[in-house]
């Protein structure tokens, strides 16, 4: 497969499922002044499976508000409304992921805990998207395996058996990365740049020009929860650090440990969230 | 020290840190132990993990430390001349230990020369 058949391919994903019309929807309503939170929150909560999941998301340990948020109106005043999109946009493949490949749902999760822990260390002023851009930074590989599953399998089996890494058997398959595929879909999707970029440079932080910030957190965050073995991003190997993105967000070793302490705590909460242990019951 | 759910909590076990709800309410201090009262009060308050003293639980997936520790050399393997990773590996596997055996056994292994 070249890269401009993938390309084409992707303009038309067959494999997945469809965005909610809601979504639209929504975005119209965003462009108008005069849509408040408690507009929109009513928009979403017309449809009550879509209103469950959402909360049953926000509420998860990874975004680690303290008390319960049990409005779509508290959620979009909370974690704004790019969150509240990219959850909508994105629930679907979630739970593809989820029922597919539970270990990349993990490192989904916990990727979006780390940049969580991190960007709230760094007084960013919407830690939770950069949570939501860890939470969807590997779309490309859910992408992937839907759309291309033959090829998919190929990279796996290569990256196995000659012990490459993933992203450097995925270019070699089918012409492009996991993290490019994510970048174009995020962008036919109409998600923001904060999230798009990241996705898009998660594995080459040093090319982005915008949002260098965000993208160095998840770069590292992806980095860091491979480092301790949660999840699996596909191949068992720490990926190699970016020290132009690492020179943005770096700290010493005692900020090291205290972030090792919280990511530790919420990932055994996390371990709920994903039901893995009632699974194995 | 060993984060459970509460499932995984039985009677006699002691806490190592407080039971806390979502809301962020403490119900009980460190030190308290359980009883199978207290376990169903908690469940009740919405607590779902316990941080108890010891190691009292073998969870699904739990492995022995040796085994986690020879996984992080392997999963590092293809990084290690970068000094940043190097330095991160080293506070996982130290931070694994000292979770397990107490800040003592880092403190010993750094005397007698171990590799952490
Ligand atoms: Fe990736
Ligand atoms: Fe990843």
């Amino acid at each position: 497969m070249t890269r401009e058949e993938l390309i084409s391919r992707l303009d038309n994903v067959q494999s997945l499922p469809t965005i909610p019309p809601i979504v639209s929807r929504l975005n119209e309503m965003v462009q108008d002044e005069d849509t408040t939170a408690a507009r929109l929150g009513k928009v979403i909560e017309k449809d009550q499976v879509l209103t469950a999941k959402l909360l049953k998301m926000v509420n998860s340990s990874f975004y680690g508000f303290p008390q319960r948020i049990s409005t779509i109106n508290n959620a979009l005043v909370l974690l704004g409304f790019n969150v509240i999109k990219t959850l909508i946009v994105t629930s679907s493949i979630f739970e593809v992921m989820q029922a597919s490949d539970i270990r990349l749902f993990e490192h989904s999760l916990g990727c979006a805990t780390a940049a969580g822990i991190i960007a709230r260390r760094r007084g960013i002023k919407n830690p939770e998207e950069v949570s939501t851009a860890g939470l969807i930074h590997d779309l490309g590989k859910i992408v992937l395996r839907a759309e291309l599953p033959k090829e998919y399998d190929r990279i796996l089996a290569n990256s196995r058996e000659r012990e490459l890494p993933v992203r450097d058997v995925e270019l070699e398959i089918v012409g492009m990365t996991h993290s490019e595929i994510g970048g174009i879909l995020a962008t036919q999707w109409n998600l923001p740049d904060s999230l798009v970029i990241p996705v898009k440079y998660h594995h080459r932080p040093a090319k982005c020009k915008d949002h260098q910030e965000i993208t160095a957190i998840i770069h590292f965050s992806d980095i860091l929860i491979r480092a301790v073995g949660f999840g699996s991003g596909g191949d068992p190997w720490v990926p190699p650090l970016d020290h132009k993105a690492w020179d943005i967000i770096k700290f010493g070793k005692s900020d090291a440990r205290e972030i090792l302490e919280e990511l530790d705590e919420k990932l055994a909460e996390l371990a709920n969230f994903t039901g893995e242990i009632d699974q194995e019951q | 020290m060993q984060r459970i759910p509460i499932k995984y909590a039985v009677p006699g076990m002691k806490l190592e840190k407080e039971a806390v709800t979502p809301e962020g309410q403490v119900l009980c201090g460190p030190d308290s132990e359980l009883t199978a009262e207290l376990i169903e009060r908690l469940k009740k308050q919405g607590v779902t993990v316990l941080t108890v003293q010891g190691r009292p639980v073998v969870l699904p997936g739990d492995k022995s430390l040796g085994t986690r520790l020879k996984e992080l050399e392997h999963r590092f393997s293809k990084v290690n001349n970068d000094p940043v990773l190097k330095a991160i590996k080293k506070l996982i596997a130290e931070f694994w230990i000292v979770q397990e055996r107490g800040p003592e056994a880092v403190a010993s292994a750094k005397r007698t020369g171990g590799q952490n």
